[in-house]
């Protein structure tokens, strides 16, 4: 609708007349309601006018129905009790039989039910809170203050550093935060095109914070790390120092995996997990934007996205495979991957496939060690399982059923292999009993759906090989359970947040320090319970609570016409009435 | 006589008021007519002593008002063919446009006004469709500043609409006032002779006024900058009579007994340091300021003893004031309101910084403390007898230390309350609501005292003025009044702007007092007299805010258009025009030492500008009434701007040491 239209914008006489119909005037003459029409339009349009004021003075930027009221107590119309209401009132829409309809839906409450139900939550009280928006004429990043830079501003620095400059240059306009220090700008007057330089530069503050949360995140002062994670996942002008922390980050994992340092990998993930979890942050670049090219082990790659595949994926990440617990790094860092994934994944970087090709990939290749084996399984079940967003979500036991079921049999004969084989690699056998255990894991609740009920050990291990017994037995226990639910018990709890995780995370992360000393091949590995831990699917369940049946539409006979308000309210009386409730003087 | 102040009609007379008009005998006679029409017998025996007025023949009154108000629609009046209309105005655009370029901007100030009486013409004569017609073909042509107005215009479509209506009985009943040169006149005046077209001629005419200068043409800049108001520019007359912007003399306060000192504080070291220095402080003489009204213009409230205690603690609170400027900036503390998006609507921070008080739309007003002292209520009658009246601190013991509380709510209004305001001396509360009261509440009580009835409809605004006692309130009834609080009738009665008063402030000598309205003209009232002294137009969309500089020598007012304005009101001129602002802004505030303007809008920021280099600038400049100034306009002025988390800002205000502080509603 453009502006000309809303110059002579009125209500059609068709409306009228279904109005006048629903307060008991049948034959309304055409020129009748034409009349009428053009009347009411106007007297609309001033009441809407009207009750604009009051909106502005309640200093707001959305009309409400109290609004429209008390502009009609203005003009001494009774307002429309019995309708005020904070929220929108959304028209619902109604169309058949070449009609179309507009109406409100008012929903028939059962008051009983009302009563017997939990009690509804009173509405806060107001408050006041105090805090600083500027201190001396800057603005502290304090939670309660915007972020310095918003996310837009990000992406768009990230994207054209050089916008930055221009920006700066025009306009103080971002004023509060503090000094960002000089920007050199190069100004060629010659033909050569050289590109203009932006410095990130840090105040001394900024070096500072910088140097105290990277110590401590791989200092040994637990309570010190705890609370630098705090600060990366919750500081709201992190930006500036963005690029430097994804460097440490991306280096720090580039060495400690040639020294095997697990611990300091899992703390290096810690910090990923953070930076992840921080609001303000504009981390797509740092993520994205990488060409994969896999090599072997050590993966060469650019930033965060690479120093979490390396820790899934890599051939060896502790000093002694054989006793160190690498593996719950290997979980941890694929719950990463699959948060990376849930964040950033767009159609044009395709991140997830790109993820996913790759562990494929490793699930294929002979050559790759054990651990790697285990990790892209890991990391494969993560991202099958946890994914809302994308196309494969919807599909969660599919992906496991096209990914990881044809290459049971594979899998099994390397497990086969490490166990049974002429020369006993200890190393090789505890990783076959990691992937033994998950894979029974990933794929009980799979077959259980897949195959029909008579289970025979032989058909199981014709298919998946020395897997097979172990599948079958599984099943098998799985069928047994009482209260089989019908979604994937696969999820894992979709997000990775909140207090009880982050605790689950600590004592996770912390017993990974301790050697394992039980080395038989059925041990659990201790993180186990929460990834499997499943949570309901909310993202879906609202959305089929909220496809809601418009069959209680009221059409109006013999209408073709477009727009008709129906409304049920009783007929008012002809004459108006005035009601001068102490505003004239006489009254 | 209440009934008769009570029934001014809300949309005020035909009269115009920039002109004010003697009280002749044909006015006396219609308010008789009225009267006697409403039976209000006593008033109008009153008035027909008061006029000198014997009797007169009723009957024949009110016949000639009636016949008054069909004249003045006849206007409109024609019987000519509904073409010439598009045709004539398509003729007066081409003459327009085709003048030369130094004439073009001040020829085309004419466009509008003509458009809109031709649209109303075709109305009235029931030429409907050529009408609607004609506002789409030339609707969108008019500047973008009066758009709105062109969209309400719009929807008069019918002859009957029109009765009743704002704007077209503002268009009505006021010639549109045209600032023009003499050199552009006459080039119109040669045209209009030349074209013989009566429908343009009778406009012209009847319909708008032409204030004519000698001297260089304007250029489009100027023009628009003071155009965008409902009924064109002020006339230069309108702005001549002499405003005493000055402050007034402080008052001798040296030889008080400070003995006693504040309740509250109880540092005992702090009198005696503050008698050896009391010199420094004191010894500063204000100088007379030719430009102050005498100290008896408008009679002031005698200080009282606790008074003038208040202000030695303002005034040793001032002298650790920080100086502002562009290098100190100040510390903003900002109070966010939780949980309250869309039911509040207004917030005030006392002179002293130590109470808020906010109006809800649900008729609450709550009042909270920013300081550790809670809020006490008066003891209650029985226990107040028992107190001894001699004691020192006669004013602590009355006050019930078991009723402390952090915050106290009122009661009492009916419909949402839009604006309140503290007394100086923090004892009482005025506040405004839809209700069309206006209450003033105790704050030792903290109950109601009394209520305000003379507005019609909603009161949009109320300020209590600096010096206590007297209150100013505006409303939708498009009047703005002045009170005293111990008064149930307001003193003097602003008429004159053509929409809704929505804001309201008084002059820091409380001589005057200023009004913003939807009708996007600013005007300045002299209280002594009730006339208008100023009017200024620039502002695009109605008003919202007025703050007048700590010096009385500016005003700043903002508004929907997101800019701020800032007037001279020694000539009333407009002198900048600072932009930045993305959405409504509903708070201004000066720093106290009047460095520093602060702004705060719906778009979530609070912006600070500098106010010292405006000034310096403007007063360099030597202008008169005639000559107006180049108005600032360049982004230099903005000093800072702070976003705020998604909170409108409602409110701020200086403390006695600047800082700033900012009230919000969060919007989560």
């Amino acid at each position: 609708m453009n502006e000309a239209d809303l110059y002579s914008t009125t209500f059609s006489p068709e409306s009228i007349k279904v109005i006048a119909e629903s307060i008991g005037i049948i034959n309304l003459l055409d020129e009748a309601a034409k009349e009428l029409a053009d009347d009411v339009s106007y007297r609309i349009k001033l009441i809407i006018q009207d009750a604009a004021k009051f909106m502005h003075h309640g200093k707001r930027q959305k009309l409400t129905v109290e609004d429209v009221n008390q502009s009609l107590k203005v003009k001494n119309i009774e307002p429309i009790y019995g309708f005020v209401t904070r929220d929108f009132i959304p028209f619902r829409f109604a169309s058949g039989g070449g009609r179309e309809l507009h109406f409100v839906e008012e929903k028939e409450q059962d008051i009983t039910e009302l009563l017997s139900g939990p009690m509804l939550k009173l509405p806060l009280d107001v408050h006041v809170r105090a805090h600083w928006l500027c201190i001396e004429g800057v603005q502290p990043t304090i939670p309660e203050n915007p972020p310095p830079i918003s996310k837009d501003a990000q992406k768009l620095e990230s994207i054209d550093p050089v916008s930055k400059l221009s920006k700066l240059a025009k306009e103080k306009e971002s004023a509060g935060k503090p000094t960002i220090g000089k920007f050199h700008k190069l100004r060629n007057v010659e033909t050569v095109h050289v590109k203009q330089l932006a410095t990130h530069e840090l105040s001394v503050e900024q070096q500072l914070y910088y140097k105290e949360i990277t110590e401590a995140c791989v200092g040994s002062d637990e309570g010190r790390r705890a609370e630098a994670l705090q600060s990366l996942a919750s500081d709201p002008g992190l930006h500036e120092m963005l690029p430097r922390m994804c460097t440490f980050i991306a280096e720090g994992v580039k060495v400690n995996v040639v020294q095997n340092n697990l611990a300091l990998l899992i703390y290096l993930m810690r910090m990923v997990k953070a930076l992840l979890d921080n609001q303000s942050l504009y981390l797509e670049k740092y993520v994205s934007a990488v060409v994969i090219q896999f090599a072997r082990a050590p993966v060469q790659l650019h930033e965060l996205l690479p120093a979490v595949a390396t820790c899934i994926v890599s051939k060896q990440l502790c000093m002694r495979p054989e006793l160190d617990n690498h593996w719950a790094l290997r979980d941890f860092a694929s719950r990463l991957m699959l948060q990376i994934c849930k964040n950033f994944n767009t159609s044009t970087n395709n991140v997830q496939t790109r993820v996913t090709r790759m562990f494929c990939r490793f699930l294929h290749d002979d050559k790759m060690p054990l651990s790697s084996l285990y990790g892209s399984v890991q990391g494969l079940h993560c991202l099958s399982s946890g994914l809302t967003p994308v196309g494969l979500s919807e599909l969660g036991p599919e992906v496991v059923k096209v990914f990881i079921l044809p290459n049971v049999k594979h899998i099994s004969e390397r497990i086969e292999g490490a166990t049974e084989g002429p020369v006993l690699n200890n190393i090789d056998r505890i990783a076959a009993g990691h992937i033994k255990i998950l894979m029974t894991k990933v794929l009980s609740p799979v077959l259980r759906t897949l195959r029909q009920p008579p289970d025979y050990v032989e058909e199981y291990v014709s298919e998946y090989g020395s897997l097979g017994p172990h599948l079958h037995s599984a099943v098998v226990k799985a069928r047994a359970q009482p209260a089989p639910t019908t979604t994937v018990p696969l999820t894992t709890p979709t997000t990775l947040r909140g207090p009880s995780s982050s605790i689950l995370q600590q004592s996770a992360a912390s017993s990974l320090l301790k050697p394992v000393h039980t080395l038989d091949t059925d041990h659990h590995v201790p993180d186990v319970s929460f990834i499997s831990g499943s949570g309901p699917h909310q993202g879906r369940t609202i959305v089929v609570g909220s496809s809601v049946p418009s069959s209680r539409a009221m059409v109006a006979p013999n209408n073709p016409n477009k727009y008709v308000f129906v409304t049920s309210r009783p007929p008012t009386p002809n004459q108006v009435r005035f009601f001068c409730r102490g505003y004239l003087p006489w009254a | 006589m209440s009934d008769a102040e009570n029934l001014q009609p809300p949309a005020c007379s035909s009269e115009n008021f920039a002109r004010p008009v003697k009280m002749d005998k044909v006015t006396a006679l219609a308010i008789l007519g009225v009267l006697k029409k409403y039976h209000l017998k006593d008033t109008e025996e009153l008035l027909k002593k008061e006029a000198n007025i014997q009797d007169v023949d009723s009957s024949s009154e009110i016949g000639q008002s009636d016949s008054d108000v069909s004249n003045m629609l006849s206007v409109y009046k024609s019987e000519g063919d509904p073409q010439v209309y598009e045709s004539a105005y398509v003729e007066l655009k081409k003459f327009v446009e085709g003048a030369l370029d130094i004439y073009k901007h001040e020829l085309g100030m004419i466009l509008y006004p003509v458009f809109v009486h031709m649209y109303l013409q075709l109305v009235y004569n029931r030429h409907e469709e050529q009408a609607i017609k004609f506002m789409e073909r030339f609707g969108h042509d008019q500047d973008d500043y009066y758009q709105e107005d062109v969209v309400r215009l719009s929807h008069i479509t019918k002859k009957n609409h029109m009765k009743g209506n704002e704007l077209s009985e503002t268009f009505r009943s006021n010639e549109f006032i045209i600032r023009i040169s003499r050199d552009t006149l006459s080039i119109l005046k040669r045209h209009l002779q030349e074209k013989k077209q009566s429908v343009l001629l009778n406009i012209v005419h009847e319909r708008l006024y032409f204030d004519m200068y000698e001297g260089v043409v304007r250029n489009k800049q100027q023009i628009e900058a003071t155009a965008g108001s409902m009924v064109g520019e002020a006339t230069r007359q309108d702005n001549k009579t002499k405003v005493y912007y000055g402050l007034l003399k402080e008052p001798d306060i040296h030889h008080i007994p400070v003995e006693e000192e504040d309740e509250g504080e109880g540092d005992g070291d702090k009198p005696k340091k503050k008698k050896q220095r009391k010199d420094p402080l004191f010894s500063k003489k204000i100088k007379f300021d030719p430009n102050a009204p005498t100290w008896d213009r408008v009679p002031l409230p005698e200080l009282k003893d606790t008074d003038k205690v208040e202000k030695i603690r303002a005034l040793r609170e001032a002298s650790k004031r920080v100086t502002l400027g562009p290098d100190t900036l100040p510390s903003i503390c900002f109070y966010t309101l939780l949980n309250s998006a869309q039911i509040v609507t207004c917030a005030e921070v006392a002179e002293d910084s130590s109470l808020l008080a906010v109006g809800f739309s649900d008729a609450l007003i709550k009042v909270w403390t920013l300081v550790p002292q809670k809020l006490r209520a008066m003891k209650s009658a029985d226990q107040l007898q028992d107190i001894d009246r001699e004691a020192v601190d006669v004013l602590v013991r009355m006050m019930d230390d078991r009723s402390a509380e952090v915050s106290r709510t009122l009661y009492g209004h009916s419909g949402p309350v839009y604006r309140v305001t503290f007394s100086p001396d923090r004892n009482l509360l005025l506040s405004c609501s839809e209700d069309a009261t206006v209450r003033l509440w105790s704050l030792l009580t903290w109950t109601a005292l009394v209520c305000y009835k003379g507005h019609m409809y909603p009161v949009w605004d109320v300020k209590f003025s600096p010096h206590g006692y007297y209150f100013a309130t505006a409303g939708h009834d498009k009047t703005a009044r002045l009170w005293a609080t111990d008064q149930h009738q307001p003193l003097r009665i602003f008429v004159g702007h053509f929409s809704d008063v929505d804001c309201i402030n008084i002059h820091p000598n409380s001589n005057y007092v200023a009004t913003g309205s939807s009708d996007r003209i600013v005007r300045l009232w002299d209280c002594t007299t009730g006339d208008p002294v100023r009017w200024m137009t620039g502002h695009k969309d109605p008003i919202y805010s007025l703050c007048f500089s700590v010096d009385g020598r500016f005003l700043a007012s903002a508004g929907a258009d997101c800019r701020v304005l800032v007037w001279d009101l020694a000539h009333g001129h407009l002198l900048a025009e600072l932009t930045g602002h993305t959405g409504t802004i509903h708070t201004l505030a000066f720093s106290r030492d009047g460095h520093i303007l602060a702004s705060g809008s719906l778009d979530c920021t609070i912006k600070l500008w500098d106010f010292t280099q405006l000034s310096e600038e403007v007063l360099l400049e030597d202008f008169n009434i005639s000559y107006s100034p180049d108005i600032k306009k360049n982004g230099s002025h903005l000093l800072r701007s702070y976003a705020t988390k998604n909170s409108a800002v409602l409110a701020l205000h200086f403390t006695r040491r600047n800082l700033l502080f900012g009230v919000g509603i969060y919007d989560s």
